[in-house]
């Protein structure tokens, strides 16, 4: 089949799927966004087993494979007793991965502010909290934003991980398999997607460079 | 009237800051050796030493920047807390400068100045805003409001420095060697900040080499070597006579070095 033809079959679908990949995607990044600064606040905090526990958080997630952590999610949580909705299992692996990048990203981020600057913040009469909240994390988020891009990109590609498991809508890398176990959709049905993951890749990069440019700091 | 009197006896007699037989190591290396200093109300001490010989890291304890191995430390006749919430409140009345000014970079200059009292005094924003202004144009850098640090030079960055300190309304100030990272011409537009202050009455302790500005602003000097407080002196003595040896060399070199 060739690409309008697929498309006037099954565009809809592709529709759908894009907007199940965004929705999860979105979802992911801001899930991961959050833990990934609550990881990183333990990682620098003064409390040792805080700081123990969040570094093995961010050794074992930068390190497995996704479908790995799927499979464990889908099918070994069972045994606990802990029974997840697909959708929930791709988003809960597709938020676990890129808060462990997320967090190795801010801790970079931090090494650029000054110790100095730190000290100011506490001599100011701070508390480790404080100082965090108004002198380090902002920065770190400012000056991270070029590989926050790069992140919610590797985001959205890990959210293919939905295509391992049956969900209503798929998401784009589902629907590939959908469209081939219905009509003979080939490599072009591939194409479309992956188009379309370009082309989404592209707009944020794009959108992550102008962000850039306006809160970069001056130094 | 009577309890005026009280207090302003007390105060006299009470030491702003007060440091009793504290000793600190690092690691084998042994920074301050019974280091015994009182500060009172409205006294300027200027701390002279040799480089390494220990003046920031005994500027560093007055605020528990870090921490002692033995010894007291007492702030207005109180013990420094050991950390947390106490601590903080602390070093919120005891204000610190440092060399390299450490503003903070992605905050505006008035940001700079208000931030201190809007999240740990709690000062409404219009307030705090206010008088950050009003500390601007005392440092003279009030134009200057509305850009980053960045864009300020080293001198101008020290002053907003003061005047985020200034901000918290600190019992005493902590300088140390506030103009060692300046450009020459920049120097004297910081030591006169810090002169006002003097006049204003102001508790400070100040490292610095600026030998004549210690002379003129001081009340009392200190000597350090070796993490030794060798000499206690007035400027006249200390510059004039000095009690030991080590003093009168380390005065030589500097002449020597500046002229
Ligand atoms: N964090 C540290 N760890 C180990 N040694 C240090 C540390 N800070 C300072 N020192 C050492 O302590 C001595 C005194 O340092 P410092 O107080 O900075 O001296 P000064 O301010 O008089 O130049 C120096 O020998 C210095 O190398
Ligand atoms: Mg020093």
């Amino acid at each position: 089949m060739n690409i309008q033809a697929l498309l006037s079959q099954f565009g809809e679908k592709y529709l759908l799927a894009l907007l199940t990949t965004y929705k999860l995607t979105a979802s992911a990044f801001i899930l991961a966004l959050i833990l990934g600064t609550v990881i990183t606040i333990m990682r620098v905090s003064p409390v040792k087993p805080l700081r123990v526990v969040a570094d093995f958080y961010v050794q074992i997630f930068r390190n497995i494979p996704g479908s790995a952590l799927l499979i464990i999610l889908v099918y070994a949580l069972p045994y606990l007793n802990v029974i997840l909705s697909y959708y929930a299992a791709v988003l809960i692996a597709t938020t676990l991965i890129p808060a462990a990048f997320c967090s190795e990203y801010l801790m970079s981020g931090m090494n650029t502010i000054g110790t100095g600057q730190i000290e100011a913040a506490r001599s100011l009469g701070m508390t480790f909290l404080q100082s965090i909240k108004n002198v380090v994390i902002p920065q770190a988020v400012r000056s991270s934003v070029l590989p926050m891009t790069n992140l919610l990109v590797a985001t959205m590609l890990t959210s293919a991980l939905a295509s391992q498991v049956p969900l209503n809508p798929t998401d784009l890398t589902g629907i590939v398999s959908y469209i081939n176990t219905h009509a003979v959709g080939g490599v072009t049905a591939f194409l479309i997607s992956a188009i379309l993951y370009c082309g989404t890749a592209v707009i944020i990069g794009q959108v992550g460079n102008q962000i850039d440019r306006k809160v970069r700091i001056l130094r | 009237m009577a309890q005026e009197q009280n207090k302003t006896e007390r105060s006299e007699q009470t030491p702003v800051i007060e440091l009793r037989h504290v000793d600190k190591h690092y690691g084998s290396l042994h920074v301050l050796k019974d280091v015994n200093l009182s500060v009172q109300k409205g006294e300027v001490v200027v701390i002279i030493g040799p480089s390494g010989s220990g003046k920031s890291t005994l500027c560093r304890t007055i605020n528990r920047m870090e921490t002692i191995d033995a010894g007291e430390i007492l702030i207005d006749g109180e013990h420094l807390p050991e950390e947390g919430k106490k601590l903080a409140q602390l070093r919120s009345e005891v204000g610190m400068v440092f060399q390299s000014f450490n503003l903070f970079a992605h905050k505006t200059i008035l940001d700079n100045v208000t931030i201190g009292p809007r999240e740990v005094l709690h000062t409404p924003k219009k307030e705090a805003q206010e008088e950050a202004l009003r500390l601007l144009k005392r440092v003279g850098v009030d134009t200057q409001a509305h850009k980053v640090p960045a864009q300020l030079s080293g001198g101008q960055q020290q002053r907003v420095a003061i005047a985020r300190t200034l901000a918290m309304h600190p019992k005493a100030i902590l300088f140390d060697e506030p103009t060692s990272a300046l450009d020459p011409e920049m120097i004297g537009e910081v030591l006169d900040v810090i002169t006002e202050l003097a006049k204003e009455g102001m508790t400070m302790v100040i490292v610095t080499h600026e030998m004549n500005f210690a002379r003129r602003v001081a009340d009392r000097i200190i000597f350090v070597d070796h993490g030794v407080i060798l000499e206690e002196n007035t400027p006249e003595a200390f510059f004039t006579q000095p009690k030991t040896q080590r003093a009168r060399d380390f005065l030589n070199t500097l002449k020597g070095r500046d002229k």
